[in-house]
């Protein structure tokens, strides 16, 4: 392999797996949120302690997803610098600007509250702490913005100019209003929500097929991750047709090669433009990513409108099979959403930066070797963890909210039962 | 005083913070097999819970996002010394990448194990993921001290003699042991009594220890076979002071004042930023002294640097407030009655 392929599939591997916690975390956190108010808002002490359970049980998912999530994301802001200097020399003036934004807006932000929320049970007043998580979720959406705004400047560059072989910016309006950008956002947000939406019915629906106690706690979870479920899975896919027209004019070689229709008219005005080369991005993988999406999408859309309708008299989880068939659907989302990226970004290809600097000439230069190594160890290193997180996300989903750490306090020393050594024990009577 | 500069602050600013922040974490990460409370053992033995991590639990997630937003400022303020200096540093990078990634979710998820096996387990990587990046960090800063070998474009290719160097390895062997102490003076501050003196003597013996090996890159500096300093005034005065902070973090922990132990460890972790910026200013990265990579030539377009500026008017004081509000949410020692999660 050579050095850019090598590079190619460093950045493609840690992208995508950083990408499936992304969606869950983006998703989970609002519902997360919304539990949590609504605990807090509740005077009955029975009630308010099992929406606190179930925010507690949500919580701890939504939080072991963060860390890995949050240890991937800081690999991601280094890799431009690390293997694409060519993308900081050309385009640092337009496209580091979001990223230092989000860094500074966003993700410290994020970061330190969530901190703060996930030591605050019982240390921090109960208002402040519901207002640490909903800042969470805005700082996670806002991160989001930031990053695709710096996406989206890649997809279809604007508000810049040119000058000398580098690119300034000219208008901060513009690169803040690129339609690439923000309609991939909407769709980013309903896909995330429809993945959390689904990952919380699914869940919940096993525990109501293994016959849990837990039925309150179950079937209040339910319902909110079938309905956010419904709602955003019918809208992701309009946001989705949404974007057809704006890559149609912004990025025609995509949607012709999808289609395999006009490809070869777009390659000579490409050549016409940029000199020799081939500047057709792979027809199969958009089709088989664009198929991806589209048949998952619909599937989720309507197993989620029907399944609104049988959550009356939670007929939904009374036949096993039907719950189970919720619990199937967990990876189905995520699997969408790896064809959405996929989508995107090689739709770009073979551009970094559309029409303006190739990936290949955006390679630093970094010997194929050192390029070999770290290739290899950072995908071990996410697989490794991704599949740690999983098994353990896993784990305390199935365990149920007894087992949540989360908010858990260090019991007192008087309320551990001792071995019995002590006089104050009963002494049993024979 | 001009935009470039306020923002060539700001790298140092977050830079330092994320030294002094990360820099316990890793301390803490490296120390904590070592750092368990004898009255704790049984409590720690059934629950698998280490005092020393839940001293800086809290404050964990906080701390790490200094350094991205370290590498955010670098890429957005400038451009053009993030491309060649990430790129050129390559295998330290990923190496201290790699550390991270792996020390950071295993602190996160070191609770979630069943077995004392599992945890033991990610006890290792806690140790490996802390002393890593300690001790690139320290290569990083011993590099950019001594120069490095940049070519006609700018950009510089690591060879093994130039990391390999004796300047270098005891810049990084420094750093990892500062890192340390540094951890250990947090403990001391934040644990509960038996531990913290536990904490204090193992610090007061990592701090001589830095001091004995930061000696070494000192001397080979005199000798002529170190850093080459572009400002030999200003980079002795910052060099005094970090003696000083060393003898004044020895001096505070052997007598148990812990905040000022602590604020001396902070100080002497946070001064090899300030020698790598103030010692070699007005460049960035050089190759030898008084020949490098300046701050106008790294720095961004001016157009950008306003935009950027008119946030960070705005967003940095909210920033340090927000921070210090978690400090003093979680101020304190830790006692008995508080969450635990990690």
């Amino acid at each position: 392999m050579s050095a850019a392929d090598l590079a190619r599939l460093q950045f493609a591997a840690t992208t995508t797996v950083h990408w499936l916690f992304v969606i869950l975390t983006m998703g989970l956190v609002p519902l997360v949120a919304i539990m949590h108010t609504r605990a807090a808002c509740t005077h009955d002490p029975a009630k308010r302690a099992l929406r606190e359970r179930m925010t507690r049980f949500w919580g701890q998912l939504y939080v072991i997803n963060y860390a890995v999530g949050i240890v991937t994301g800081l690999v991601m802001e280094f890799q431009f610098g690390l293997s694409w200097s060519g993308l900081s020399k050309f385009a640092g003036n337009v496209f580091g600007a979001p990223l230092a934004l989000e860094t500074l807006i966003a993700f410290f932000a994020e970061s330190t509250f969530l901190g703060m929320w996930i030591f605050g049970w019982g240390r921090i007043r109960s208002s402040v702490h519901v207002t640490l998580i909903w800042l969470v979720a805005l700082t996670a959406y806002a991160s989001g913005f930031w990053i695709l705004i710096a996406n989206g400047f890649m997809q279809h560059p604007v508000g810049y100019e040119v000058r000398g072989g580098v690119a300034y910016l000219t208008d901060f309006g513009a690169l803040l209003g690129n339609p690439n950008a923000l309609l991939a956002l909407g769709h980013l947000t309903l896909g995330a929500l429809t993945t959390a939406g689904v990952f919380v019915a699914g869940v919940s629906a096993w525990h109501f097929a293994r016959g849990t106690k837990e039925t309150q706690l179950f079937r209040s979870s339910l319902r909110l991750g079938v309905w956010v479920g419904m709602l955003a899975s019918f809208f992701v896919i309009i946001v989705g047709q949404l974007q057809v027209p704006v890559l149609d004019r912004t990025q025609p070689m995509k949607t012709a090669a999808l289609n395999n229709d006009g490809v070869a008219r777009l390659q000579a005005q490409f050549v016409g433009q940029h000199g020799p080369g081939d500047y057709v991005p792979p027809h199969d993988w958009l089709r088989i990513a664009m198929d991806t999406m589209t048949i998952i999408g619909n599937t989720v859309s309507t197993v989620t409108f029907l399944a609104v309708f049988l959550l009356w008299k939670d007929w939904l989880v009374r036949w096993r099979p039907l719950a189970y068939l919720m619990t199937a659907m967990i990876p189905l989302p995520f699997v969408a959403a790896v064809g959405g990226w996929v989508f995107r970004e090689v739709g770009r290809q073979p551009w970094i930066v559309y029409g303006q600097l190739t990936v290949e000439d955006a390679l630093s230069h970094v010997s194929t070797t050192s390029l070999a190594v770290s290739c290899t160890v950072f995908i071990a290193v996410f697989v490794a963890l991704a599949v740690t997180n999983w098994t353990l996300i896993a784990r305390f989903a199935r365990r149920g909210p007894e087992a949540t750490q989360l908010g858990a306090t260090e019991p007192l020393a008087d309320d551990v039962p001792d071995s019995g050594a002590d006089g104050k024990q009963p002494v049993p009577v024979f | 005083m001009s935009l470039e500069t306020l923002w060539l602050g700001m790298l140092g600013l977050l830079l330092a913070g994320y030294f002094v922040l990360g820099g316990y974490d890793y301390g803490v990460q490296m120390l904590h097999p070592l750092l368990r409370a004898d009255p704790d053992a049984e409590r720690e033995r059934r629950t698998g819970q280490n005092a020393a991590l839940e001293a800086m639990a809290p404050f964990f997630l906080g701390n790490e996002v200094w350094l991205v937003a370290f590498a955010g400022v670098l890429f957005g303020a400038f451009p053009h010394l993030e491309g060649t200096l990430l790129s050129g540093l390559y295998p330290l990078i990923v190496a201290i990448l790699v550390g991270l990634v792996v020390g950071n979710a295993a602190v996160q998820l070191r609770g979630r194990a069943d077995s004392a096996r599992g945890r033991r387990c990610w006890d290792v990587l806690i140790v490996f993921g802390g002393a890593l990046p300690a001790l690139c960090w320290g290569l990083v800063v011993g590099l950019l001290l001594h120069g490095v070998p940049r070519r006609a474009d700018g950009s510089f290719h690591l060879g093994a003699g130039d990391v390999f160097s004796p300047f270098v390895l005891a810049c990084g062997v420094t750093t990892a042991l500062l890192f340390a102490a540094h951890g250990a003076a947090f403990v001391t501050l934040r644990s509960a009594p038996r531990l913290a003196a536990t904490a204090r003597r193992l610090g007061a013996g990592l701090v001589r220890a830095t001091g004995a090996v930061g000696l070494l890159p000192l001397l080979l500096t005199l000798f002529g076979a170190g850093a080459s300093m572009t400002n030999r005034v200003t980079s002795a005065v910052v060099a005094a002071l970090f003696a000083a902070a060393l003898t004044g973090a020895w001096w505070f922990l052997t007598q148990g004042h812990h905040v000022r132990a602590f604020a001396a460890t902070s100080c002497a972790t946070l001064l090899p930023v300030l020698l790598v910026g103030a010692g070699h200013y007005p460049y960035l990265l050089i190759s030898s002294a008084g020949a490098g990579l300046t701050v106008g030539q790294s720095v961004t377009d001016s157009a950008t640097l306003r935009i950027l500026s008119a946030f960070g008017v705005a967003v940095i004081p909210t920033i340090l407030t927000y921070q210090v509000w978690s400090w003093w949410a979680f101020r304190g020692r830790t006692g008995r009655r508080h969450p635990s999660y990690f």
